[in-house]
């Protein structure tokens, strides 16, 4: 998994002030990056056993939400504290379409999209007049509201009504999936596709016009202002795609896992998910596909090595420090440095070694 | 970001900080490790522990055909699926049949075979759930699914059961455990233990309301339909509460709860230990137990660490639903094997003694008993019929004995005992009854069961 | 039927309603605790200290652990857990603290999740729920009380508020007229000018870090009596807590406790209303939201320094 991870930062990795993710000063570079879609859309789900299927279904989903995340810590300064809150409403909106009408699936996920990026841009209109701290306070505040609202409404399972909750079902229905994508395979290729959608619409954004507005709110609002930014508009802008993003995202989460509980939705989830967002590195987009794989691929790794889920916890509190501390650039930044830094040890002891040893390389 | 040029100080503080953290955590470790049995570990009473101790190595060679061969065939591998997040920890469970196994496989295993468990764990999350049925089937390559204790694999995996012919065993807590084809469970779950719980207040304590209080997570229309079905089959009005968990303000709760019942009503309360420890505690430094007729529980309760940390004053007021029978006051010779084999093989049960070894025994035993009866190979097909054709296994953990069978949906554990807290400690108050047929359910199973000639009631 | 038809509906009378003000009070002053503790921090140092109910929730726990299985004397396992929240919070501000202290709020507030994220995974090791784990801490004083009307208040609810009451009296004195006190102050506004007026910075955080841990470890004892000896629970309890502190928009320590009792207050006393009982917990939540929204609402957009 660093592997990938170091191969795919290694070529990408931009210093922070760079609005752009991705690089396109040469042809190769976009290249590399199709042909490595296609192996994961094409090549991938046949050849990972059925567990790490799933696996890589959830990272392609929590990667989105990664993004989203991202976009807002790293691009524009706002920090959310209430993601998964977000993520819950995207999916509760899903499935409720999805059991009560028979609307092709895309047009679901659109639809999920647009209904939580219009809840969350309600939520970040009057969010938007408080600073930093209080911004983050705030959505910790409203993520708690509604986990506490969707504890006792629950998940669509069904039912009738505008809840679609039946709490007396002995057998729950399945949520459903894209005709195209039942089985694991497919729906794997069906939400790489999708996350691949919702990265290119996120990099034309920072690519563009908004980009370069958040990219001087981010260095300075005062001055951003000063310049004639809509620093409101763009910061609302902002709430609005990440919000429209995990929205999408929820919408995949409800037809992978076919059960929704709030359970999976809690504030520790949100505070997990800044702290992988924070460790994958929120300057580059790849950081949010690390994060993906940090949260939802590593816990699988750990499982099957029988390694408590409680180490993973302490791993990403550790993360948070140490980013905040001495990287704030992230794992993505950070590993190919450490390979360069490791490698330039090696070879310096080799050098060492060699005179001694009597054999040169 | 530019204030990062005393970064190597700060990254050797760091490191530092995290050899001070380790280290720390080195030192707690070992230290608590015996502490990690937390509750109801309560060591077995001296004379019991000499004699299992003696006759520890004779005693727990009963679990196997050869005493004292290790079994050294091709394995049999068996899977489950269990809850393992922070703050819902079932892992006692699998532990509990991996030190079973271990018996068995030092005393001949199944036919020379020695057993092997794949355990896969799952933090709720559904796709995880899925994703583990999987992994055993098609990776592990395990023939049966047994010893589940987990809060969804019955929703989640049923339908992939059906469609492979497997006829899981399990400890579980959702609806669907109780009502398919495809699985059977040791436990009561929350549903029929809490009928257990409304009916004593009903029958015994003759209480003119019942207020049902439990926590507020997915299905909780579903248990409440048992008791409400019960209290109307009597005549009594029920009230029908959910608490969100974990509960902050349980003064608050237990005020509510009194108001509810009135002085001649009853509360009943489905939670897990923790959060029943809180509401009942509030209960008592608000000094509320008199305020209703009696208060009930259902299964989790039934520890003595609760017992113990609750004072005198709920001796004979509060009555506890029990799945099975009470390791404490039971010594026969099935309950002392479970108590040696803990001893020996079960270094990682950490809650020792207790509900979820004792329902891990059951399982793992009844699937052994099973695998015995296997002529021939054993694949997917020959393990689950025989899994299948379980009926009138006797346990003395049990009220009645125990059968799968070819049925819409298995409720083979519908007895239950009372018990209540008496200086310490919980004691027996009423020995087997069967859970009422005026819960739909219960009527519904027996109505089947007898359809198909299977003994479903107390015999 | 709409909920607040229902309600209307079904208001309980005073009669009913007036022994839900008494465990009210209790509950605010269980908010209070640590909304007041969290505050005494980041008026010092401008730090939102997070983890300010995992460190209680650990001290609680070594706690539990001493009492219940070395057989320490419970006062002396108290005096441990607070001692351990102090210097556990100490270590914490010594090192990431001094590490961050040029920083914006928002990463310093930040960086405490990262502590507090290991402090549960920690917890979760070393105390673990397998096989339906539970634990208790019961003082003593759970054991004496009196009643008001019908209900028994005991001991430790009066000792909660009281705490509460204290800690506020205390800091606020403490703040404007001690000369340690008013070096905080000063140091929350501009650390490097107050460094060059010659007020040994280090040491005053240090005071402040230390005094923020023994607070966390008193309120981490009282709240594990007061709500439950549980690691999840305690560390996100502090969030309702933080809704106090936020209605005092992060500076009065006694608009906090204020703040707290009245969100204590109205939490009981939608208990008993049926049909809003469960959305209860969201009080804090809602009434933070809210005065925040209208506190703020005449403010020009307000700028922070750094991003993360």
């Amino acid at each position: 998994m660093s592997a990938a991870g170091v191969e795919t930062a290694d070529t990408t990795t931009q210093p922070p002030s760079s609005p752009g993710g991705f690089d396109t000063r040469t042809l190769v570079r976009p290249a590399v990056i199709a042909a490595l879609l296609l192996f994961v859309v094409l090549a991938l789900p046949s050849i990972l056993s059925t567990y790490y299927v799933d696996a890589m279904i959830q990272v392609a989903i929590w990667s989105i939400v990664a993004l989203g995340l991202g976009l807002l810590v790293g691009r524009v300064g706002l920090v959310s504290l209430g993601q998964a809150a977000v993520l819950a409403l995207g999916a509760w909106v899903a499935a409720r379409i999805l059991f009560a009408t028979s609307l092709p699936y895309p047009l679901v996920l659109l639809a999920a999209g647009l209904i939580t990026m219009v809840l969350g841009t309600l939520v970040g209109l009057p969010a938007l007049r408080l600073s930093g701290l209080y911004l983050a306070l705030i959505t910790l505040m409203l993520a708690g509201a509604i986990t506490v609202v969707l504890a006792t409404t629950n998940f669509p399972n069904g039912g009738h009504g505008f809840l679609g909750y039946n709490g007396s079902a002995v057998h729950i229905p399945q949520i459903r999936r894209p005709s195209i994508a039942n089985t694991d395979t497919a729906f794997l290729r069906y939400s790489v596709i999708v996350a691949a959608l919702m990265f290119l619409l996120v990099l034309a954004h920072v690519r563009t016009r908004p980009g370069r507005a958040w990219a001087a709110i981010r260095q300075s609002e005062s001055a951003a202002l000063a310049a004639g930014i809509n620093t409101t508009l763009y910061k609302l802008w902002a709430f609005a795609l990440a919000s429209f993003v995990t929205g999408v995202a929820g919408g995949l989460l409800a037809g992978s896992s076919r059960y929704l509980y709030s359970y999976d939705f809690t504030t520790q989830e949100s505070i997990t998910l800044l702290a992988v967002v924070l460790m994958g590195g929120i300057f580059s987009l790849w950081g949010a596909i690390i994060a993906g794989l940090l949260l939802q691929l590593l816990p699988q790794l750990l499982n099957s090595w029988g390694v408590s889920p409680d180490w993973l916890t302490i791993l990403f509190g550790i993360g948070v420090l140490q980013v905040l501390l001495t990287a704030p650039a992230g794992l993505v930044d950070q590993v190919p440095k450490d390979l360069a830094r490791l490698g330039r040890l090696l070879r310096g002891l080799a050098r060492r070694v060699a005179p001694a040893g009597g054999r040169s390389p | 970001m530019s204030k990062y040029k005393d970064a190597p100080r700060v990254r050797l503080s760091f490191a530092l900080a995290a050899a001070v953290g380790a280290m720390i955590l080195a030192g707690c470790g070992s230290s608590s490790k015996s502490t990690s049995t937390t509750t109801p570990a309560p060591a077995p009473a001296p004379s019991t522990t000499t004699s299992t101790t003696a006759a520890t190595s004779s005693s727990t060679s009963a679990c196997g055909s050869k005493p004292g061969v290790a079994a050294t065939g091709t394995p049999i591998n068996i899977g489950t699926i269990d809850t393992h997040q922070p703050g819902t920890d079932f892992t006692d469970g699998p532990n509990m049949i991996n030190a079973y196994f271990a018996c068995v496989n030092a005393n001949g295993g199944v036919d020379g075979h020695p057993l092997k468990l794949f355990v896969e764990l799952d933090q709720t999350q559904p796709a995880q759930v899925a994703a583990a049925a999987k992994q055993l089937i098609q990776s592990d390559h395990v023939v049966a699914i047994d010893g589940v204790f987990d809060l969804l694999e019955c929703t989640i995996d049923q339908s992939y059961w059906k469609s492979l012919g497997i006829f899981e065993m399990d400890a579980g807590i959702a609806p669907e455990c109780w009502s398919t084809p495809n699985s059977a469970a040791v436990n009561m779950g929350p549903r029929y233990s809490s009928d257990g719980a409304v009916q004593y207040a009903l029958a015994s304590e003759h209480a003119s309301k019942i207020v049902f209080v439990q926590s507020n997570v997915p299905g909780t229309g579903y248990i409440a339909a048992g008791p409400a079905a019960l209290a109307k089959a009597s005549k009594v009005p029920i009230t029908e509460l959910t608490e969100n968990v974990p509960i902050t303000d349980a003064s608050s709760v237990a005020l509510n709860l009194v108001d509810d019942a009135g002085s001649n009503g009853s509360v009943v309360l489905n939670f897990t230990p923790p959060e029943a420890l809180v509401i009942l505690q509030a209960v008592q430094k608000l000094g509320l137990e008199d305020r209703v007729k009696s208060w009930g529980c259902s299964t989790p309760c039934d520890t003595d660490f609760l017992a113990k940390a609750l004072g005198p004053k709920w001796d004979h007021k509060l009555f506890v639903n029990a799945e099975a029978t009470d390791a404490d006051d039971h010594n026969g010779p099935e309950m002392q094997l479970y108590k040696a084999i803990l001893a020996k093989y079960g270094s990682s049960v950490a809650g020792g003694i207790g509900s979820f070894s004792q329902f891990g025994f059951l399982l793992a035993k009844f699937l052994v008993q099973a695998l015995d009866t296997v002529h021939g190979a054993y694949t997917i097909k020959s393990v689950n019929t025989a899994i299948e054709g379980i009926k009138d296994y006797k346990s003395e953990m049990l009220c009645q004995p125990w059968t799968y069978g070819n049925l819409a949906l298995h409720i083979p554990n519908n007895a239950d005992y009372t018990v209540t807290p008496e200086s310490g400690k919980m004691i027996t108050v009423q020995g087997c009854t069967s859970i009422s047929s005026a819960d739909p359910q219960i009527a519904q199973y027996h109505k089947v069961a007898s359809a198909h000639g299977v003994a479903s009631g107390l015999s | 039927m709409h909920p607040f038809i229902l309600m209307a509906l079904s208001l309980p009378s005073w009669q009913d309603e007036w022994p839900f003000l008494v465990t009210g009070l209790a509950l605010g002053g269980v908010y209070a605790l640590s909304g007041v503790g969290m505050i005494v921090l980041y008026r010092t140092t401008g730090v939102l200290n997070l983890s300010f109910g995992a460190v209680g929730a650990f001290g609680a726990l070594i706690a539990w652990q001493l009492i219940n299985h070395s057989g320490v004397n419970q006062w002396l396992a108290y005096l441990v857990c607070i001692l351990f929240s102090g210097v556990l919070t100490l270590a914490y501000g010594m090192v990431f603290g001094r590490a961050l202290a040029g920083r914006d709020p928002l990463v310093k507030t930040t960086a405490t999740l990262g502590l507090t994220l290991v402090l549960l995974g920690v917890m979760d090791l070393l105390w673990t729920s397998s096989g339906g784990a539970s634990r208790a801490i019961t003082l003593p004083t759970d054991n004496h009380g009196f009643m008001i009307g019908q209900v028994q208040v005991s001991t430790t609810d009066v000792i909660g508020l009281a705490v509460g009451v204290a800690l506020t009296i205390v800091t606020t004195a403490f703040l404007r007229y001690s000369k340690l006190g008013t070096a905080m102050r000063a140091m929350a506004n501009d650390r490097e000018i107050t460094a060059t007026l010659g007020v040994p910075v280090r040491r005053v955080e240090a005071a402040a870090w230390f005094g923020c841990g023994i607070v966390s470890g008193v309120a981490g004892i009282l709240l594990a009596d007061l709500v439950a000896l549980d690691a999840t629970t305690l560390t996100f309890l502090v969030i309702s807590s933080l809704a106090a502190a936020l209605i005092a928009r992060l500076s009065s320590i006694v608009i906090t406790f204020v703040a707290a009792i009245v969100i204590g207050v109205v939490d009981a006393l939608i208990t008993p209303i049926q049909s809003l009982s469960n959305y209860r917990d969201m009080t804090p939540f809602v009434l933070a939201a809210v005065a925040l929204l209208v506190i703020n609402r005449h403010r020009v957009i307000s700028i922070s320094q750094e991003g993360i």
